[in-house]
């Protein structure tokens, strides 16, 4: 990544290049968190969990909506944090649990995941309306580095977002849960065998990918400044290709594919138009699924 | 392409390897299968034996050495390209298709049936039904041979385990094959219809001059219906002969002993 | 408007005949080969922006267009199956979901197709032949609704395609894409180049959307690109799940069932807003895609034996 920083740096000019670097840094945080929490869920149960940007957006919408309600910023991003958590816990409890004992097809899963997905963002429409929705935080205060500048809100999108990216990374190499949702990820009847408790870790892998993914909603609000409920379908398929380059079921994978896709994304508006600027996402996506589809540091089988 | 002479044999393993991480699961096999024989290939578990199946039949390619069949080299080729060349084989574990009627198991076996190729399909519907028609003739008829003919429109899911050893050898003969391989063709069945499966292999073998190889645990079988015997072990082959004279070998002995005392 | 007013339902109808057709291909690549193709809205769009392309910027007769649209797509079929066609099946899947997005990506961005603005005006000669249509319908005594011609004309188109499938799943071919989903490895070890019978599904359900874009292309009179989005693709399995996966009669039954559904909503007397009741749609769509998912997966018209066979 850094080779390619030098050479965009050479082509179009350091301040350019910066400028979308600190651009891109600032959607890596949220690109990241996303794809994690959509890794481990995969990682674990073998689940493609198409309704995950719908939990972005939930997530988001209710902190927006104690924001408006009264609430302090942070608090209200907390509450938002929890709901999700608590959402996507009780749909294994409610759907997935279900499933996995009834030893659903990949076809039930992706249908379920599909009908959840459109559940989850339509009530949210249905309660909160499909305009666009400004975030009211402090859009305009901007920050000088030297030649490149940053508005304040980013810049603190972009330092939570990193800092979470080590939190998580750190959490999954050191704590217990940790090592036990890797475990789980790895060799599932291993795991079980060894004594870890499987339903438990489960549970609180989804309350973790719920949390993460609610986290990363209220950031993209922030750096963007304006929602709709479609959102999280939008980025969807970018937090895909994080997770798929990163190698779907390795949570530090999806961690360095949020950080690339951020940059890349950015990055290509050095050269295109910015309104292509998810087309590299899927881009990506589909170029890794074809010549490298088990991602980075992915070791799953990916072919048939 | 000459046609072999008919002395020369079948299929022809040259020095095969196959790798799976570390494991050298087939380390150097080497052997012939003669046309128009019944060859019985023998060994403990983990000689790799499957796996040299796999490789035959175009699932997987070797890492080195070559397979040829009637001559040409076939490692490398995909599953239905070495098919179509005459080579087929059954499973250890039935792979019948549960989900579709005896009859229609049997017919899709067919051969160069033109009604299986679209652009045909849509030109010349007619031919394609006379084809059809011939098909499911011949179909009912091989079932016949192994009595299964009152099965024809039940669904594969519902035989019972022998039964659908027989119906997956049918369906392999439907495909007109000059080499046979059959993986564990007596395991889980009776034997009476065990019996009837050899004698099925028998006549075939007398009546149209096709060559069978297969892999059985079943010693019984091996001695008395095999023309030739050779036997793996640790993913090479440790002997081959008469079934007399392996019976007596002593490497064999060792190496099925071996695996009893190291467990 | 009341409820049983003919001209709305007769809209419906159309809406319902549209997603019929979609949903056909769909059909063919998830219950009869096994294929979980999510990018059946991406071949749709291909399909109708050729035609629409061909006739305004091309200035070629809407009939001359339509073939040559269904071959670019079945071409985008075959070309987006050879890479992917390899990829296990949740792969593939998300495969064709970016294939989809890329395509409408593009047509969204694009100038030579009208960008978001959309492409107009390729119906001139299919209003010709409705109003004909129009006026024989008039003449044998069905009213003069001006939607009619589309919905008859949808639903014959249907019924023929239904046909078409129904003779082909019947044939050797058919044969052969069944023991693909049944079994593949066994399937390729009778001689069946699997690769080349999943392609050609692909393809078939690729003809089948371009088609199915045709009418929608007539049906709203312009093109624009967001009307081809992922949650179309969702819709057609809703259809397809309602109606069971071995069953191409069933998606018909499928299709009225979803939009009566859907549409019926509308007649309900609920104190909601035009926009929470669209959105009520949407959830309704979800909550049969789950729960018929979850209880029953074989579809509403599927057969369980066959279903239980399988596993």
């Amino acid at each position: 990544m850094v080779a390619v920083a030098i050479l965009l740096a050479v082509l179009r000019g350091p301040v350019e290049t910066g400028q979308a670097t600190l651009t891109g840094l600032v959607a890596a945080g949220y690109f990241a968190l996303g794809a994690v929490g959509l890794t481990l869920v995969f990682g674990i149960l073998r689940l493609v969990n198409f309704a995950h940007g719908d939990l972005l957006t939930v997530g988001t919408y209710v902190a927006l909506g104690m924001a408006a309600a009264g609430l302090p910023f942070w608090a209200a991003a907390v509450v938002g944090i929890a709901a999700t958590a608590v959402v996507a816990t009780s749909l294994d409890y409610v759907v997935w649990g279900p499933m996995r004992r009834a030893g659903a097809s990949t076809l039930q899963t992706f249908l379920t995941a599909i009908g959840l997905a459109l559940v989850l963002r339509y009530t949210v429409q249905f309660f909160a309306g499909s305009q666009v929705r400004r975030v009211g935080l402090d859009v305009v205060s901007a920050v000088n580095i030297g030649p490149w500048h940053l508005g304040t809100l980013q810049l603190v999108v972009m330092l939570v977002g990193l800092a979470t990216i080590t939190l998580v990374g750190l959490g999954l190499r050191f704590t217990i849960l940790g090592k036990q949702m890797r475990a789980l990820a790895d060799n599932m009847a291993l795991a079980e065998a060894s004594g870890i408790d499987t339903l438990r870790t489960i549970r609180i892998t989804w309350a973790v990918a719920g949390g993460l993914a609610a986290l990363a909603g209220i950031l993209y609000a922030s750096a963007i400044g304006s929602i709709n409920p479609n959102f999280g379908v939008t980025i969807l398929l970018s937090l895909f290709a994080a997770a798929v380059l990163g190698g779907i079921g390795n949570a530090y994978g999806a961690l360095a594919g949020g950080i690339v896709i951020g940059l890349a994304q950015e990055w290509s508006t050095l050269f295109f138009n910015p309104r292509w600027k998810p087309a590299v996402g899927f881009a990506i996506l589909i170029l890794t699924l074809l010549f490298l589809p088990r991602g980075i540091f992915g070791r799953k089988r990916a072919r048939t | 392409m000459t046609e072999p002479a008919p002395q020369e044999p079948i299929l022809v393993i040259e020095d095969l390897h196959k790798n799976f991480g570390g494991v050298h699961a087939v380390a150097g096999a080497s052997f012939v299968v003669e046309r128009g024989s019944i060859t019985a290939l023998i060994g403990p578990n983990g000689a790799g034996k499957t796996t040299l199946f796999d490789l035959v039949t175009g699932f997987g390619a070797p890492d080195r050495g070559a397979v040829l069949f009637e001559g040409r080299d076939i490692s490398g080729l995909p599953p239905h390209r070495i098919a179509r060349l005459g080579l087929v084989r059954t499973f250890q574990l039935t792979r019948v298709f549960a989900a579709m009627t005896v009859l229609e198991n049997m017919m899709l076996a067919g051969p160069r049936q033109p009604g299986e190729v679209l652009i045909r399909l849509m030109v010349s519907a007619r031919s394609a039904r006379h084809a059809e028609e011939a098909n499911r003739e011949r179909a009912l008829a091989l079932l016949g041979a192994f009595n299964l003919e009152s099965k024809a429109a039940d669904y594969a899911g519902t035989l019972s385990g022998g039964q659908r050893k027989l119906l997956e050898l049918a369906r392999a003969l439907m495909v007109e094959p000059r080499l046979v391989l059959l993986d564990e063709p007596m395991a889980g069945v009776n034997r009476v219809l065990g019996q009837r499966l050899l004698d099925d292999v028998d006549q075939r073998r007398r009546e149209d001059g096709t060559t069978f190889l297969f892999v059985e645990h079943d010693m019984d079988v091996v001695m008395t219906r095999a023309d030739r015997v050779i036997v793996m072990a640790e993913g090479a082959v440790i002997a081959e002969g008469p079934p007399d004279a392996i019976r007596a070998d002593q490497r064999v002995i060792d190496a099925y002993l071996g695996k009893a005392r190291s467990r | 408007m009341s409820f049983l007013h003919p001209d709305f339902w007769i809209g419906v109808g159309v809406i319902a005949g549209i997603y019929g057709i979609f949903a056909l291909g769909l059909q063919i690549n998830v219950g009869f080969t096994g294929l979980l193709n999510f990018g059946q809205a991406g071949f749709m769009s291909i399909g109708a922006y050729t035609m629409g392309m061909l006739v305004v910027n091309g200035g070629w007769s809407l009939w001359a267009a339509m073939p040559v649209a269904i071959v670019a797509a079945i071409i985008a079929g075959l070309l987006v199956g050879l890479p992917s066609l390899r990829l296990r099946s949740d792969y593939f899947a998300i495969a064709t979901i970016a294939f989809a997005e890329i395509v409408r990506y593009t047509f969204q961005n694009a100038a030579f197709a009208g960008g978001n603005q959309g492409i107009i005006g390729y119906d001139e000669e299919w209003r010709r032949f409705a109003a004909w249509l129009s006026g024989r319908f008039a003449a044998l005594g069905l009213g003069d609704n001006s939607q009619l011609p589309l919905f008859f004309a949808v639903w014959v188109v249907f019924a023929g395609c239904l046909i078409a499938l129904l003779l082909l799943q019947r044939s050797p071919w058919g044969r052969v894409l069944k023991a693909i989903r049944e079994d593949e490895e066994a399937a390729a070890a009778l001689g069946k180049n699997v690769l080349a019978y999943k392609l050609q599904s692909l393809g078939v359900a690729a003809a089948l959307a371009a088609i199915a874009g045709f009418f929608l292309a007539l049906n709203v009179t312009y093109l624009y690109p967001g009307e081809f989005d992922p949650t179309f693709t969702f819709f057609g399995y809703a259809v397809l799940i309602l109606g069971g996966f071995a069953s191409y009669g069933g998606i018909a039954l499928g299709t009225i069932l979803l939009w009566t559904l859907i549409e019926g909503l509308r007649f309900v007397d609920l104190p909601l807003s035009s926009g929470q009741l669209g959105s009520l749609r949407f959830v309704l769509v979800g909550l049969v895609l789950v729960l018929l998912s979850m209880l029953r997966p074989e579809g509403l018209l599927g057969r369980r034996a066959e279903m239980q066979q399988r596993r």
